[in-house]
């Protein structure tokens, strides 16, 4: 079927088989494979996307159920010039990615977390990536790098390169 | 300095954050097929007819591999005799064992068509336990027999030791089988030609060119391996790299077509190697001041199917099974025991974090038996400069054991307990480790690296050690911008092609930063010696009146007496000063007396002492970590931020192994392959850990650091066991120590 959406502010159309999973339509069709599969299964998170601003896993959702909508990927974040988001340079400032492979999914719920709840506590930031695994960093320093991202967000400053 | 010492963000994270990274499913190339593999299914039996003529017919399916259409020897593994097949041929020793390779259109028609491939197997009964492998009339998993290897070390005498000793305690301690979980599962692709290329997610390039070259039937030299953007590893991305990577390989010629191979989550753990699960009996005899006389060990590994790294982590568990303390009389026996389950290999610890945890339980009932307090027993034995360890090396340099001891000593104590409903239990624990650095007795450690400057002033470094996620790339990117005086960001780290770097050895044992960053330095070393060379030449002085710094050649007498680098390397090349430069490190080559491993083994060792405080719920069993502490000699800092991310991220492995994690079998077949079932932890089950580093410099190491990425996993592991066993007033033997069981021995305490 002939499906329209808007992905990372861009409209969309494209012939896709309706049960398609949305992961292979963004990797295959639109070679977005910022969007990474750990599981398939929606148990870990690495195919977060954002859809009308909510988090989902991209390799549950099928193509049929994107039309109309709006989807946000990794590769939709950043700034028009190409400048990083204040959650991405608050993730490399703090230490937040090691492999990286989890990464893009933990940035945009992250981004939903944060357009809902500006600032957010401890605890419910912990509540929000709960659905997003990361073997390498302990998490610590993710929950580290998405306070900083609250902090820049919240003051406006988005100071990049060394943190002391 | 500059650079060395700071918090320095990773310099290959732009590509990450950005979703740029390109890993090894990322590759895509015209005309490419997708492989899948059919499985036993069943644990041991002889293959007795393959059907695979419903996969075959099947539409997009293009082709089928059996066993005989390998061209080498269908074997690979880590020692010789290679014992591993990569299709299996008639045997079956695990049940997730690849039979049948199936290329088709998609990765969805491969899996489906492999489903359709029926395997007759006249099925045995499952050796699944060491007990019954080791039995006298077990029947051979090998040809070899079922004992993958076995090794002794020998110190001193044990049995007159015993003897004198004051006390003794014994006891007998068990650890499960753990999966690695790296978000990426592992993945290949192959692009045929002349020479054929494989762009993977793997850990040590050159030893999968070396057996994919075997198992092509073909010269190294005709097979290029690129690894990709690696999604993780810890140990698990060698074998199974190896195995998957050699069949994409091979059809992909066979085809002319590139083919790519990528596991399913469930593949990655029922198909790729798991931390071996252990036994381990252990006899502490001491005196009443508190001194050990004496350690007694046995360790029986099981290592599942193949040998992959059974030889070296049985070697380690040898060497670190008595602890970092110094004891003049030592008998240790490791072995590692086939059994038909899935393989055991390399996982961060290597066999330290098994041995640790027994260890480390042990040292605290030596203490509670002699009245004493469980962090002086440590202080007491713990190793210093000068004394011999286990394997009856000494180190006057760079042994920081105590300085840890001292360091977790001084933390505040576990503050006031505020509840007063009796709905709680607390408890403080604590544990040492050390962990040697370097291939030590596995092997010749040699490790090359190239640094090379462009006549812009910038840095390319190649080496043969792999960016796995842990920041290498970074911590070498930092060697050369402070050696050559430059911004780190004008310093790249070259992705791993075995076409253009040096074969550095395997990323394995905490030797990047050690080993590699010595190739680095040294490599870094002579390009300064040029530029320097060259500055002299245009400030008209000896280069040794000469400093490198913040872009410039800059004259020690006369701060204002300055060129940019830019114009020196300019210089420099048209003078013929070379600008780059290939250097070695060689660690000091093992030497030991095989029969008792006594001798020099590894370069250095990291030490670390860790505390952590739990509170445990009576009625729920629920646990959670109020402190952790970790302290580590890592020799010293390069990256504080790196270093923490190596601690934290270690320490919630450690904890994961000690608390949730186990991979559960029933009859020979893994029931929790996937992560609703197999309990990684979570955001929700982080632990509060606080790095605390010292640095006791290490002369075998670039600035004196020591590497760091193993040690704190079994450092964790150990101090949650020593912690909840405190909370609880019971000694937990065996691990995962999960919810379950702390609720179960707190209602036993209760109702006894």
């Amino acid at each position: 079927m002939l499906i329209q959406f808007t992905c990372n502010g861009k409209a969309v159309q494209l012939e896709a088989e309706p049960e398609a999973r949305v992961i292979d339509v963004l990797r295959e069709t639109l070679a977005l494979t910022g969007t990474k599969e750990g599981c398939g299964r929606g148990e870990c998170g690495a195919c977060t996307i954002l859809l009308d601003g909510i988090p989902v896993n991209a390799c549950l959702l099928l193509a049929g159920k994107i039309a109309g909508r709006e989807i946000m990927t990794i590769e939709g974040i950043a700034g028009a010039d190409g400048s990083l988001h204040p959650i991405q340079e608050a993730f490399l400032d703090k230490g937040a990615v090691q492999c990286g492979f989890c990464t893009p999914g933990m940035v945009l719920t992250t981004k939903a977390l944060l357009d809902e709840n500006a600032t957010p506590e401890v605890g419910e930031i912990e509540e929000a990536l709960s659905g997003n695994l990361c073997r390498c960093t302990g998490y610590g320093k993710i929950v580290e790098g998405v306070l900083e991202a609250s902090r820049r967000l919240t003051h406006g400053s988005n100071h990049s390169g060394e943190v002391t | 300095m500059k650079v060395i010492g700071k918090r320095i963000r990773k310099v290959d994270g732009l590509e990450l954050v950005t979703g740029r990274a390109k890993f090894a499913g990322d590759y895509k190339f015209p005309g490419m097929v997708y492989g899948a593999v059919k499985r036993a299914g069943v644990p041991a039996g002889r293959i007795t007819g393959i059907d695979v003529e419903a996969a075959r017919e099947m539409s997009g399916v293009i082709d089928v591999l059996l066993a005989k259409d390998i061209p080498g020897p269908n074997l690979i593994g880590v020692l010789p005799p290679f014992d591993q097949p990569l299709l299996a041929a008639d045997e079956i020793r695990y049940a997730g064992e690849s039979v049948v390779l199936i290329i088709a259109e998609t990765a969805e028609i491969a899996r489906q068509a492999a489903s359709l491939v029926s395997v007759s197997i006249d099925a045995y009964v499952p050796i699944l336990t060491v007990e019954d492998a080791l039995a006298p009339d077990a029947r051979k998993i090998h040809e070899r027999g079922n004992i993958t290897c076995a090794h002794k070390l020998i110190k001193g005498e044990v049995k007159p030791a015993f003897e004198v000793a004051d006390v003794i305690v014994e006891g007998t301690y068990e650890t499960s089988f753990q999966e690695h979980a790296y978000l990426e599962p592992e993945t290949v692709c192959a692009v045929p030609g002349r020479r054929i290329t494989l762009y993977a997610s793997c850990q040590s390039p050159f030893h999968l060119r070396g057996h994919i070259a075997a198992n092509l039937n073909v010269p190294a030299s005709s097979v290029r391996i690129v690894q990709a953007v690696t999604g993780g590893s810890f140990g698990g991305k060698d074998d199974v790299a190896t195995e998957i990577g050699a069949l994409a390989c091979i059809a992909a010629q066979r085809l002319n077509r590139p083919v790519m191979i990528a596991h399913e989550r469930k593949e990655s753990i029922i198909g790729s190697n798991l931390r071996h699960a252990a036994h381990v009996t252990l006899k502490t005899g001491a005196m009443k001041n508190g001194r050990i006389v004496a350690r007694e060990i046995t360790v029986v590994l099981d290592g599942g199917a193949y040998a992959s790294e059974s030889p070296f982590v049985t070697m380690k568990t040898l060497i670190h099974s008595a602890g970092p303390y110094h004891i003049e009389n030592i008998q240790v026996e490791s072995s590692t025991v086939y059994t038909n389950k899935t393989y055991c290999g390399a996982f961060r610890g290597f066999g330290v974090p098994q041995v640790t945890f027994a260890s480390e339980s042990q040292i605290d009932e030596l203490a509670d038996k002699l009245g004493m307090d469980r962090l002086e027993i440590r202080r007491i034995n713990g190793l210093k400069a000068g004394d011999a360890n286990a394997s009856g090396q000494v180190y006057q340099e760079s042994v920081g054991l105590q300085e840890t001891i001292e360091e977790i000593a001084a933390q505040p104590a576990l503050g006031k307990r505020e509840d007063s409903s009796d709905r709680y239990l607390y408890g403080t624990g604590y544990a040492c480790v050390a962990q040697g650095i370097s291939n030590g007795a596995e092997g010749i450690d040699i490790t090359g690296a190239s640094v090379q400057m462009s006549q812009d002033g910038s840095v390319l470094v190649g080496i043969g050690l792999t960016e796995l996620g842990q920041g290498s790339r970074t911590v070498w990117a930092q060697i050369v911008a402070e050696i050559l005086g430059i911004e780190i960001d004008r310093v790249s780290v070259r992705l791993v092609d075995t076409d253009t770097v040096h074969d550095s050895g395997p990323t394995v044992a905490s030797r990047s930063t050690t080993v590699g960053g010595m190739a680095v330095q040294k490599a870094a070393g002579e390009v300064k010696n040029s530029l320097l060379s060259m500055a002299g030449l245009m400030m008209q002085t000896d280069g040794e009146n000469i400093e490198l710094r913040d872009g410039f050649a800059i004259l020690k007498a006369d701060d204002s007496a300055r060129i940019p680098i830019s114009d020196v390397a300019t210089a420099a090349y048209w003078t013929g000063f070379p600008l780059m430069n290939l250097a070695f490190s060689k660690a000091p080559e093992a030497n030991y007396d095989h029969d008792t491993h006594q001798g020099t083994i590894y370069i250095a060792y990291n030490y670390g002492t860790h505390r952590m405080d739990v509170r445990v719920d009576k009625i729920t069993g629920k646990v959670e970590v109020l402190n952790h502490f970790a302290s580590h000699d890592v020799g010293k800092v390069i990256n504080p931020l790196g270093l923490e991310g190596q601690i934290e991220g270690a320490s919630l492995i450690g904890y994961g192994f000690a608390h949730m994690e186990r991979i559960k079998y029933v009859d020979g077949i893994i029931q929790n392959a996937n992560f609703a079932d197999y309990a990684l932890p979570s955001i929700k089950d982080r632990i509060p850990t606080v790095s605390i580093a010292v640095e006791d410099h290490n002369p075998t190491g670039p600035f004196g650091a020591k590497g760091v990425g193993e040690p704190p996993v079994a450092a964790a592991g150990a101090v949650f066991a020593n912690a909840i066993s405190d909370a609880v007033g019971f000694r937990f033997t065996k691990l995962p120590i999960t919810r379950e069981n702390i609720l179960d021995a707190v209602q036993r305490g209760n109702h006894g």
